[in-house]
């Protein structure tokens, strides 16, 4: 698929050739992808353009055996809908929520390939670790027996306010109030989120 | 928001200042067309730039940056001077409304065309436009928080709102649109040096409090802290804290900053940020929690650094609220991809290394259900109590039971509900709280006064007046026991009031009774507590007009503001402009989000936009002698510069450069994308704005002042 036409390498901060995709097939994907939102770049849709759009054949489940997850979309706090196509355990399909009753089937370019937050060949597989100037894999055992070790080494000399944890406006409600109750029970207020910024 | 997104349809009219929607909450454009449309309700775009949002409004007022409050506040005096306030409103609801009258006169429409460059006979239109099309909705986002006085910006936006009565009104409300996903539900959490989750702040009482819900000893707590004063000071910001590692500043702590956990934070999103890179390379311990390697990944080049890979939020479940206060489900669509953790599995495998998984997890043995149950139990003061686990799950399940128009379920199994359950939700059966403060319809099915929160009564220094804080004789919602204004419930469990009581009978009693717990009282114009009680303007920390310094002056320097000094004074240099000449702004654009971490390592929203840029005026352009297209420098007065493309267009003035924050990757023009991981560097790199966003913070929150900097730009 048009992941395999990404040419990613070091050249990829090179100053002239950015457009790291072929235009052709990735365009192709991304279309097919969200055949059933008109919302491209983020010029927004009335009502009307959104019922047009979304046309039985559209949210109708496209394969066999898939169940459907409704859950939220990642990015901005507008709170999109999303309907997630699932099959064995993969996401295979990503649907807009027609009858959610905020976005009413509304995407933006964002919310529309919200599916390659999960298949993106960037995403990190394992823990790493910088050792003599270069990424070194690691076990996740390894990774946090030595973060804990350091942390609480650091704790015992300097002292709790000598971390600071940068939390997330990126996390659940739950796992954002655990970064809070975290930083109290460490025995710091050295905590801020980017509300902040 | 006061009121919702969905709620906006019912605006007669819509005025944006520091909001460009269409780009960055695009899908919340529907339901303000459809104001614009159905209503006819115009639309008023306040900005510096001709924006999208812009390109849809009747009114477009550009302002210089910055000079947002004395815009708002001329127009509260123009509209006082008219007589075109909402008297009832302002007699019966709101407080030192005399008291800020008074202190404003001097923003006559001239003045305020002297400051912010609008001419005198718009802003008088404005006025006008807003005197006639009631109820109005106002929005705001960062374009009018991130100044150093940001928090004089935003009350004067909340002033403007009660002199035209515009509040507790569906249409109408303070409608800040929040930017990331979840920063509503993580600012409720209070993941913020200053305060406990539900805004408790750090008081004694704040920790008894958190520790009873904890199930912990309150001395266990305190035994965690070097000593009990560190627990009741404010700590260090996401948007200074390098300063405390960096040890030129003079800072208030017994140790300087030595590890840091980025855990889902963006790391260019910080102003300074050659400031911030050099203090990522002297920690001792630099441990970066994400999905995608961030930019700190690149610009941390010692050996003290660690990545671990968690999930996506679509690899794990919890609620989120959005910006209109709704709590969904985010339901988990599929497991951890290999090799990644959830947020979850890794918090707990790092406490029970550190030893106090016991006490941290008491009462949590579902994750995430009853951490969502800990915290109905404990946030009473926001009403983050009715929202269990079960019944937001039955909302997502049943969202297309909701009414467009009311966001009430109509029918189904959430008959009578508002969608998301909007706090405050006093109680498991509280429907939810649609629109704050609005006196029309009972607490129990969400209606609301204004809280009491600031005594009975105070006496302003201005006039000498004593003003009641109560709302008037006449001012209550439908079935309450009492017929005007309330102080909070207290004591109706022994010891304890609406906020501190645990069982929630207190809750339960005030509900019974018609009432809201935390009172019936006045919103305020006069904050007595702040630096400026009435809002004023103070000229930006680096200006373009230092004829203004004088009349507009910046504050003292502020001695231990979040632990380490911060310049205001001493930062005012009117020469500045003599070799900075240009305004520098930054904004969003809608392909991206953030920091761009995720975003550029998405291979749709990379191909859809590929290039860092700046927004130039062909005019500045020309008389610098580049074209459009070509790369030219941008220098910050601290020796930040970056190397972007020029896009000449008249979105602009000829002052003013604008940049997108969201990219990153490459520094002072040299790219650093071999410094990720192999193979995890973003598709699209490019120099980060916020190498050149100035030095400036505000007075109170101390957010950054990304919006109103100087800068210089040439040829590269």
């Amino acid at each position: 698929m048009a992941q395999r036409k990404i040419r990613s390498s070091s050249s990829v901060g090179t100053k002239t050739n950015r457009v790291t995709l072929n235009p052709k097939v990735a365009r192709r994907s991304f279309l097919k992808l969200s055949a059933a939102t008109a919302a491209l770049t983020g010029v927004a849709m009335t009502t009307r353009m959104t019922a047009k759009a979304a046309t039985p054949a559209a949210t109708k489940a496209a394969y066999p055996g898939t169940k459907t997850v409704r859950s939220v979309c990642t990015h901005c706090a507008v709170g999109c809908g999303i309907q997630a196509e699932v099959r064995n355990g993969v996401w295979i399909r990503q649907e807009v929520a027609q009858d959610h009753p905020v976005s009413r089937g509304g995407y933006c370019c964002k919310g529309a390939s919200a599916i390659d937050m999960v298949h993106s060949d960037k995403r990190l597989k394992s823990p790493m670790k910088r050792v003599n100037g270069k990424w070194q894999k690691i076990s996740w055992d390894q990774a946090m027996g030595e973060i804990a070790a350091k942390l609480t080494s650091i704790r015992d000399k300097d002292g709790p306010d000598a971390l600071h944890l940068n939390g997330s406006a990126k996390v659940s409600t739950e796992m954002a109030y655990l970064q809070r109750k975290f930083a109290a029970f460490w025995g710091s207020n050295n905590v801020d989120h980017q509300a902040r910024i | 928001m006061t009121n919702s997104l969905n709620d906006m349809r019912h605006a007669q009219l819509m005025i944006f200042i520091g909001s460009n929607a269409a780009e960055a909450h695009p899908v919340s454009m529907q339901h303000i067309l459809h104001a614009k449309e159905v209503n006819n309700a115009p639309i008023i775009v306040v900005d510096p730039r001709f924006t999208k949002l812009a390109a849809k409004a009747d009114e477009f007022v550009r302002i210089r940056p910055g000079t947002d409050c004395i815009f708002i506040m001329g127009l509260v005096n123009e509209i006082i001077e008219k007589g075109w306030q909402d008297k009832e409103f302002v007699a019966t609801r709101v407080a030192g409304f005399e008291e800020m009258a008074a202190s404003i006169t001097q923003y006559t429409p001239e003045e305020v065309e002297n400051v912010t460059g609008i001419p005198a006979a718009q802003t008088r239109k404005v006025a006008k436009m807003l005197a006639d099309n009631r109820p109005a909705s106002l929005t705001w986002c960062m374009g009018g928080t991130q100044h150093h006085i940001g928090s004089s910006i935003t009350r004067a936006f909340c002033i403007l709102q009660l002199a035209l009565g515009n509040m507790g009104k569906s249409g109408g409300g303070t409608n800040i649109f929040r930017g990331h996903d979840n920063v509503q539900g993580a600012t409720d959490m209070c993941v913020l040096s200053h305060t406990l989750p539900g805004y408790y702040g750090l008081k004694d009482g704040s920790w008894k409090h958190w520790c009873r819900v904890w199930d912990v000893d309150y001395d266990y707590i305190k035994g965690r802290f070097k000593e009990k004063k560190w627990m009741n000071a404010k700590g260090f910001t996401l948007a200074r804290w390098y300063e405390g590692v960096l040890g030129e500043e003079k800072i208030d702590q017994y140790t300087p900053i030595k590890a840091m956990i980025q855990w889902g934070c963006g790391s260019n999103s910080n102003s300074q940020y050659n400031r911030v890179v050099k203090a990522y390379n002297m920690l001792d311990l630099f441990v970066i929690v994400d999905p995608f390697p961030t930019m700190a990944a690149a610009t941390c080049t010692t050996d003290n650094v660690y990545i671990l890979p968690c999930s996506s939020q679509y690899e794990t479940s919890g609620s989120v609220t959005s910006t209109s206060r709704q709590i969904q489900w985010r339901h988990k669509i599929v497991e951890p991809i290999n090799g990644c953790r959830d947020d979850y599995t890794i918090m707990q495998d790092l406490v029970e290394r550190l030893g106090f998984a016991d006490e941290f997890y008491k009462n949590i043995k579902e994750i995430p259900e009853d951490i969502t149950r800990e915290i109905n139990k404990g946030t009473l003061t926001i009403g983050y109590n009715g929202q269990t686990p079960e019944r937001i799950k039955k909302h997502m399940e049943n969202w297309h039971t909701f009414d467009i128009d009311t966001l009430q379920a109509k029918g189904g199994p959430c008959d009578g509900d508002y969608y998301g359950m909007p706090w405050p939700c006093w109680t498991e059966e509280h429907p939810g709280t649609p629109i704050l403060y609005d006196v029309s319809k009972p607490v129990a099915e969400g209606g609301l006064p204004f809280r009491n929160r600031f005594g009975l009564e105070h006496k302003y220094e201005q006039s000498g007046r004593t003003e009641n804080l109560l709302a008037a004789e006449g001012v209550y919602n439908p079935g309450s026991e009492v017929k005007g204004g309330y102080p909070e419930f207290k004591d109706v469990v022994p010891g304890t009031n609406w906020k501190t009581d645990l069982s929630q009978k207190t809750l339960k009693e005030a509900i019974r009774r018609g009432m809201a717990p935390f009172g019936n009282a006045r919103a305020r114009c006069v904050v007595w507590t702040f630096p400026d009680q009435v809002p004023i303007h103070r000229e930006p920390l680096h200006t373009p007009r230092p004829d203004l310094i004088s009349k507009y002056p910046t504050y003292e320097d502020q001695p231990n503001h979040f632990r380490v000094f911060t310049r205001y004074k001493s930062e005012q240099n009117p020469d500045l402009v003599k070799n900075f000449p240009f305004v520098l702004t930054t904004g969003r654009m809608v392909e991206h989000m953030g920091g761009g971490a995720e975003t550029r390592s998405n291979k749709y929203l990379a191909e859809l936009a590929p290039d860092m840029y700046a927004e130039v005026n062909p005019r500045t352009g020309n008389n610098l002698g580049f074209r459009d297209g070509e790369m030219i420098w941008i220098e910050s007065p601290e020796g930040g510069k970056v190397k972007v493309k020029a896009m000449f267009t008249e979105r602009v003035d000829e002052k003013t450069i604008f940049m997108p924050y969201h990219f990153g990757g490459s520094l002072m023009g040299e790219s650093i994308a071999g410094n990720y991981p192999k193979g995890h560097e973003p598709y699209v790199v490019g120099d980060s704005a916020n190498v050149c966003t100035n030095y400036g913070y505000d007075i109170v929150t101390q957010i950054q002042a990304t919006k109103d900097g100087l800068c210089k730009i040439s040829r590269a």
